[in-house]
């Protein structure tokens, strides 16, 4: 009897083993496939016609309630025709569970041919497992011509280039202009007229600023833009990418000081750790708040969302300290990227196809008043809404871009940031406990 | 029968699917998830070992907080016994006594059980909402404006907000065991209690009750394991936040794997939640054992 269980059990024991042997070796031949499809590239050419149809995937963020859905299916839709032969199958899924999805399929080996991704910190891990296809040699003269390197920064690790970009966008003060010229205000410049226009809000009973601090990154995008105009670009980047610089210094102590000083003025709208972004942008349209920080994807939402878009204006965000930081040094940058995995069929066939996909999402996108245009404008554009003409605008006459912290952080560096921001707006922590919190986590 | 029985070979083959099924299934990632705990691991990459670290970390980090996720777990297991038990007990005490209506009640209790967490969860986020959620409508046309409150959004009432729903919810299914097994009981020790001349609140209390004890002790165990696993309606209502004052432990792994690539420091939590549900079924168990020895 107990002979037979202790045989049963080493059996199923046995058995257990051999799953999660076979477990294992299913990885390891995946992962040696993929080294062959990266070093053995496919004798089909893009655009030489041939025979069998060539099917790439392209995952993305564009659902069809997004900004950008408009400027994905024109943009796949010109590719098709132009090269006859290919068909792009575009998938789509909602910003936050995409997040998670292609963590998994990176982790997984499961990634389509094309993927939407983030730039900077999100990317580095994909990047660095070895799962995405290097692009350098795509990138050809008549690209390079019309994207420039720089707007590539966030998509290229370790001095080589990974993925391709088509928006620019930017943190800056959306305002209700009406509102400002019922109190005779004009957008501030500085930091100490932007407390100017908040106290004559504050004594006329308006809110002027609505915020979301439930979805963390749109108090971020405040203070992001504060730090920048405080520490300067340089500084502030090199300090959130544990690049040297202690974040415990006096000029992150001071854009977290103002930001504070806000707060405690009571700049902020009542109830903003229980309201969503949504919600909250809801109070701007509708004139409750006359203002909002927020990326300039707002320029579009105002066009359809505000019953009076004609009373919004934009303006970029004030200074608070001189010295290291101008006007036109701007929170933002390319961040939305399209990469090609290294497991892909085709690598000559999508590493072409990222450029010319993004180059005309970058066009349609511009038209549609939904981006930022990362590629040269060389079309007519005077039918684009004006919010996002000046926007365009003063994108190109940028200084400097930084990226957001959350993006341009590694991952766990920017949970504790939005972590330890929430903290600072509910009074849980100081400023300087704010700072030096941060420093410890970027010193960890 | 016998002979199938005494035949280990097919007790074996019909035992084997069933096994291989659980050990797959929970076993092996229980197994698998100590073992990433030792790593510091995004998930992608190759993780490096690095022993007890992130149980270390776990217990004294203060950004992390995980004590403060673990009492408040615990204190949702307390209230939920001390308070949605008593109030399930309650309602079938009263429903079994066979009130009109008795089927009618019991499906209508038994409602938020069955619908979705996310459609409950959007239901009291309505019912919170500072601008015209029910409870700040019906505290500011009683006069009573000061006690309005961003309820999801203030650190002192989210943990408190996010609660009620939660013990509310599964009120109808600890109502729907327990009714159950007086039900099952048999009508004539009942009979018997009257005719010796008991009261109703007597019989509950001396002869309904202590029959009823197997099927609480599986409510508490149900109760607390559940408080500790809680997660989805919390995960909508406020994510833990503000600030951490409704956090649990199972929000906080999703935040550290999802949200912060730290695979083993969530598996770190993972195992902390499975052992907790261990020590507290064997610790329930244990207490109703040394009572009935008593």
């Amino acid at each position: 009897m107990r002979k037979t269980l202790k045989r049963v059990f080493a059996l199923i024991l046995s058995l257990v083993v051999a799953f999660a042997l076979i477990g294992c070796g299913g990885q390891n031949t995946a992962s040696s496939d993929d080294g062959n499809a990266t070093t053995q590239p496919e004798p089909s050419q893009s655009g030489s016609p041939s025979q069998e149809e060539i099917k790439l995937t392209l995952w993305s963020i564009s659902t069809e309630s997004d900004a950008f859905h408009n400027a994905y299916t024109q943009a796949i839709k010109d590719y098709e025709e132009k090269h006859p032969g290919i068909k792009i199958v575009h998938e789509t899924f909602e910003n936050e569970s995409y997040k998670t999805k292609i963590k998994s399929a990176v982790a997984a080996n499961e990634l389509p041919d094309l993927f939407y991704t983030w730039g900077g910190g999100f990317s580095k891990s994909f990047v660095e497992s070895g799962k995405v296809l290097p692009i350098d040699k795509y990138y050809t003269e008549e690209y390079q011509a019309q994207l420039s390197r720089a707007a590539l920064g966030n998509a290229t690790y370790g001095g080589v280039l990974y993925g391709a970009t088509y928006t620019t966008p930017i943190s800056l003060l959306f305002y209700n202009k009406a509102m400002f010229d019922k109190y005779g205000l004009k957008a501030p410049t500085s930091f100490d007229e932007l407390v100017h226009v908040c106290r004559t809000f504050l004594d006329n009973g308006i809110k002027p600023f609505g915020v979301s601090v439930k979805d963390t990154w749109v108090l971020a995008m405040t203070h992001d833009a504060l730090t920048l105009k405080s520490a300067g670009p340089e500084k502030t980047a090199k300090a959130i990418t544990r690049n040297g610089v202690s974040y415990n210094d006096p000029d992150f102590l001071a854009s977290a000081t103002k930001l504070k000083e806000l707060i405690d003025m009571g700049a902020y709208i009542d109830g903003a750790t229980g309201l969503s972004n949504d919600e909250a942008c809801a109070n701007f349209y509708n004139g409750t708040v006359p203002m909002y920080i927020t990326g300039s994807w707002m320029a579009g939402s105002i066009m359809t969302d505000a019953e009076n878009p004609a009373d919004f204006d934009v303006t970029p965000i004030p200074v608070i300290n001189s010295n290291n930081a101008k006007i036109t040094d701007f929170m933002g940058g390319a961040a939305d990227t399209i990469m090609v995995s290294a497991s892909t069929k085709y690598p000559d066939v999508a590493g072409n196809a990222v450029f010319e996909l993004t180059r005309s999402i970058s066009k349609y996108a511009y038209l549609d008043g939904a981006g930022i245009p990362a590629w040269e404008v060389d079309y007519d554009d005077s039918s684009v809404n004006p919010i996002t003409a000046k926007i365009a605008k003063l994108a190109n006459e940028a200084t400097s871009f930084t990226l957001w912290f959350d993006t341009l952080m590694e991952a766990n560096d920017a949970g504790e940031y939005l972590s330890l921001l929430q903290q600072l707006y509910v009074g849980e922590i100081t400023p300087q406990e704010f700072v030096e919190a941060m420093a410890a986590q970027l010193e960890s | 029968m016998e002979k199938a029985r005494r035949n280990k070979l097919a007790i074996f083959i019909f035992m084997l699917p069933a096994v291989l099924l659980f050990s797959l299934i929970i076993i092996l990632p229980i197994f698998m998830s100590s073992y990433y705990s030792l790593l510091n691991w995004d998930g992608m990459t190759k993780g490096t070992f690095v022993g007890l670290k992130n149980y270390m970390e776990l217990f004294t980090s203060k950004s992390v907080n995980f004590p403060r996720a673990v009492s408040n777990a615990i204190l949702l297991a307390a209230l939920s016994t001390f308070i949605q038990l008593p109030i399930a007990l309650f309602l079938a005490l009263v429903l079994a006594r066979g009130v009109k209506w008795e089927k009618t009640f019991v499906s209508i209790y038994f409602i938020p059980v069955l619908m979705s967490t996310t459609v409950i969860g959007q239901l009291w986020l309505k019912i919170y909402n500072p601008d015209y959620g029910l409870v700040n409508v019906l505290l500011r046309s009683i006069g009573l404006e000061h006690l309005q409150r961003v309820w999801l959004g203030d650190k002192k009432t989210a943990l408190i907000a996010v609660f009620i729903p939660l013990l509310w919810q599964y009120i109808g299914y600890h109502m729907l065991l327990m009714y159950a097994g007086i039900k099952s009981m048999s009508p004539e020790l009942r009979e018997a209690a009257k005719i010796d001349g008991a009261t109703e609140a007597g019989i509950d209390w001396y002869i309904t009750i202590p029959l009823l004890k197997p099927v609480i002790r599986t409510c508490v165990i149900f109760a607390v394991t559940g408080s500790l696993k809680a997660f989805d309606l919390i995960y909508i209502l406020t994510n833990g936040g503000p600030a951490h004052a409704s956090e649990v432990p199972s929000t906080l792994l999703v935040s550290m794997i999802i949200g912060r690539n730290r695979y083993g420091f969530g598996s770190a939590i993972a195992v902390s939640i499975i052992f907790l549900c261990f020590f507290f079924a064997i610790v329930i168990r244990k207490l109703f054992k040394t009572e009935e020895v008593v």
